[in-house]
C-alpha cells in the first residue's frame, strides 16, 4: 500500500557514504531507484500548474478562461512527466438531487479531461469521477495526482 | 367486493364527522387484535401461547403504524378457545371495533409450528379472509407480518408491507469524514445489518423485489460503478464491465434487469442490462443528463428525470427506449421520479425556492401535488402497499435521517434506525 504512493524517479547510484547519511535508502541497496514522495510531486504540480481546481458557473459544465489557463498549465506538467497518472474529479452544486449532481460533477470533471487531452495529454494518463454534492467544495473539478 | 364495501363505508362514516380536513383523512378501522390462541395442551401448549402472544404484539404494531387501521391494544384478558378461531364472539366487541383479527399456533410433529389467522367483519359477522403458514419456530416474526398483511389487504384491498425490508445507506460521522455503508433491515427495524465494509463511500442502495439482491454505487474503485451483490451468499460483481461512470440503479419488477445510468463520455444516459448478465442496452440518447430511471410495475415502461429541456423534467418511455414523452410541466426541477407499485403514482423530489420537497402525481402527469414541505427531503421510495413513502430529510448540521409518510397526507414520522441514514429503498413484500 505504502509503495503505490511513491513514484518512481530518476535513478540514483548511491554511495555507501550516502547511504551512511541516508539509512532510509541504505535499507534498499545501492541500486535501488531514488524515490520521490506523491506528496512531493503533488506540491510541485500544484505550484507549476498555478492550481488543482478549476470552477464552473452554477449548473454548467463549460470551461472559462481562467479554467482554461489553469488545465493548460497542468497539461504541460503532466507531459513533461509521463509516468503519472491523474484522475479529474468533479463536483456537483449545493442543493441538487444526489444523481442529477453525480452527473454534473462527472460532466465537469470529463470537460476538463478533454481539455487536457486537447493539449496533447495522453488520454491513458486522465481518468475521471465524480462526488456529485457529496463532498464539500462544490461547483468545481479538482485534478488528483493518484500514480 | 367486501374489503371494497368495508372500507367505503368507514369512509363515508368518518366524512359524516365533520370538516373537509378529516374527510380527506377517512377515519382509521379500529381493529381487535386479542392474544393468538393454540389447540396444544400442557406445556408446549403455554410456549404456543407465548409465541402467539408475541406474534399478537408485533401485528398490533405493524397496523399502528397505518393509517387505515388502529388496532385496540393487544390484552391477555381476551383470551380465547381454539373453537373462537373460526366461530368468535362478534358481540363482544361490536361496541369496540370494526374488524377482528383472530388466529392460532399450532405445533407439528416435525418441529415446525402452523400459524392460522382470520380477520372479520364485526358489525356483518363474517369472516373476509383466512391465511395459514407452517414455518421454522425461528420465523414466526415474518408469520405474524404475513397476518397484518391479511388484515391490511382485507380492509384496504392494498397488499400489505409488512413482510418487507428496506435499505438504505447507514452514516456515522459528518462533513468529509462521513463513513457511509449500505444497511439492510426488516421494515420493522429487525434483523439489521450492515452489508458493505465502509472503507469506500457508497450510494444508492436498491433492492431486487424479493431483497435476494442489492445493487449499490460503490466509489472503490476510484469512480462512481453500480455492483451488485447477493445478499444470501455475499458474492459480488461490478453490474458492468465498461470502464464507465454508472449509478442510479433500480431493479425490474420481476427482478430480471437492471435500469441505470452510465456515463461514456460526458453525457449520462439511461440503460438497461439483465441482471444475470449481458451486453447493456442504451435507451436514451440525448445530450442531456439522463438519469433516475424506475420501471412501471408491468415493466413495460421506464420513468426517468432528465435536464434536456433546460431543467430537470420527469419523461416516461418504453422499455425499449422508444415513444419518450414528457409528464412533468410545473416551475422548478423534477427529479429523482419513483413509479408506485400498483401503477398509479410517481413520487418525485422537487426542486424550487423553498428548497427539496417529496410529490408525487398520478402516472400520466396530473393531479400534482406536495406531501412534504421540505427545505431538505429527497429519495422518494414507495411501500409495496403504494400507500407510503420513505425518503431522506437532511437536519440543520447536515446530519440525514429517514422518514415515512403516507401518500394520505399527514406529519413524517422520523424511522427509528442505529445511525444517520440516507437513500432509503423499500422492497416488495417478501413470499
Amino acid at each position: 500500500m505504502r509503495k503505490s504512493l511513491f513514484l518512481v524517479g530518476l535513478l540514483l547510484a548511491a554511495t555507501a557514504a550516502q547511504a551512511q547519511i541516508l539509512p532510509f535508502l541504505a535499507k534498499r541497496g545501492p541500486q535501488q531507484p531514488v524515490v520521490q514522495g506523491i506528496d512531493a510531486l503533488r506540491a510541485d504540480f500544484a505550484a507549476q500548474a498555478g492550481g488543482t481546481t478549476v470552477y464552473y458557473g452554477l449548473g454548467s459544465a463549460i470551461l472559462g478562461a481562467p479554467a482554461k489557463a489553469v488545465l493548460t498549465a497542468q497539461a504541460a506538467w503532466i507531459r513533461r512527466h509521463p509516468d503519472v497518472v491523474v484522475r479529474v474529479e468533479g463536483f456537483g452544486d449545493g442543493g441538487d438531487t444526489r444523481d442529477h449532481a453525480l452527473a454534473v460533477g462527472a460532466r465537469r470533471a470529463a470537460e476538463a479531461r478533454d481539455y487536457l487531452v486537447l493539449l496533447g495529454v495522453p488520454s491513458a494518463q486522465v481518468t475521471t469521477s465524480s462526488w456529485g454534492n457529496e463532498r464539500s467544495g462544490l461547483g468545481r473539478a479538482v485534478t488528483v495526482l493518484v500514480r | 367486493m367486501t374489503r371494497k364495501a368495508l372500507f367505503g363505508g368507514l369512509a363515508l362514516a368518518a366524512m359524516s364527522l365533520g370538516s373537509a380536513a378529516q374527510a380527506q383523512q377517512p377515519a382509521p378501522a379500529v381493529i381487535a387484535v386479542p392474544p393468538l390462541t393454540s389447540p396444544d395442551s400442557g406445556t408446549r401448549g403455554n410456549e404456543m401461547l407465548q409465541v402467539g402472544w408475541e406474534a399478537t404484539q408485533l401485528i398490533a404494531s405493524d397496523l399502528g403504524q397505518t393509517t387505515e387501521l388502529a388496532p385496540l391494544k393487544p390484552n391477555r384478558d381476551d383470551y380465547y378457545s381454539y373453537p373462537e378461531v373460526t366461530a368468535p364472539m362478534f358481540s363482544k366487541w361490536r361496541q369496540k371495533a370494526n374488524v377482528l383479527l383472530t388466529g392460532f399456533v399450532q405445533s407439528r410433529s416435525d418441529g415446525r409450528l402452523t400459524i392460522g389467522c382470520y380477520v372479520y367483519d364485526v358489525d356483518k359477522g363474517r369472516e373476509l379472509a383466512r391465511k395459514g403458514f407452517v414455518i421454522a419456530p425461528s420465523d414466526w416474526r415474518r408469520a405474524a407480518h404475513k397476518c397484518s398483511g391479511l388484515a391490511y389487504t382485507a380492509v384496504t384491498g392494498a397488499p400489505g408491507s409488512f413482510d418487507s425490508r428496506i435499505a438504505y445507506v447507514a452514516e456515522t460521522g459528518t462533513g468529509d469524514a462521513k463513513v457511509r455503508r449500505v444497511a439492510v433491515m426488516d421494515s420493522d427495524g429487525n434483523n439489521y445489518r450492515l452489508v458493505t465494509a465502509g472503507d469506500a463511500m457508497v450510494l444508492s442502495p436498491s433492492l431486487s423485489p424479493k431483497a435476494a439482491r442489492l445493487a449499490y454505487v460503490s466509489l472503490a474503485e476510484g469512480k462512481p460503478t453500480v455492483r451488485l451483490r447477493d445478499l444470501g451468499s455475499g458474492q459480488e460483481r461490478p453490474l458492468v464491465t465498461a470502464d464507465a461512470i454508472s449509478f442510479a440503479p433500480r431493479f425490474s419488477p420481476d427482478g430480471s434487469r437492471i435500469a441505470f445510468s452510465m456515463m461514456l463520455g460526458p453525457n449520462s444516459d439511461i440503460y438497461v442490462v439483465g441482471a444475470d448478465g449481458g451486453l447493456p442496452q442504451r435507451l436514451t440518447a440525448s445530450p442531456a443528463v439522463d438519469t433516475d430511471p424506475s420501471f412501471s410495475p408491468d415493466g413495460s415502461k421506464i420513468v426517468f428525470e432528465s435536464d434536456r429541456s433546460g431543467s430537470q423534467q420527469i419523461y416516461v418511455m418504453n422499455a425499449d427506449g422508444s415513444g419518450e414523452r414528457r409528464i412533468s410541466f410545473g416551475q422548478g426541477a423534477y427529479a429523482s421520479p419513483e413509479w408506485s407499485p400498483d401503477g398509479q403514482w410517481i413520487a418525485f423530489t422537487h426542486r424550487g425556492p423553498y428548497g427539496r420537497r417529496i410529490g408525487v402525481m398520478k402516472a400520466d402527469g396530473t393531479g400534482e401535488r406536495m406531501l412534504t414541505m421540505g427545505p431538505s427531503d429527497e429519495g422518494p421510495s414507495w411501500a409495496a402497499n403504494s400507500r407510503e413513502l420513505l425518503f431522506q430529510r437532511t437536519a440543520v448540521g447536515g446530519h440525514n435521517h429517514l422518514y415515512r409518510i403516507a401518500l394520505d397526507g399527514g406529519e413524517a414520522r422520523q424511522v427509528k434506525i442505529p445511525q444517520d441514514g440516507s437513500d432509503p429503498d423499500w422492497s416488495g413484500a417478501m413470499d
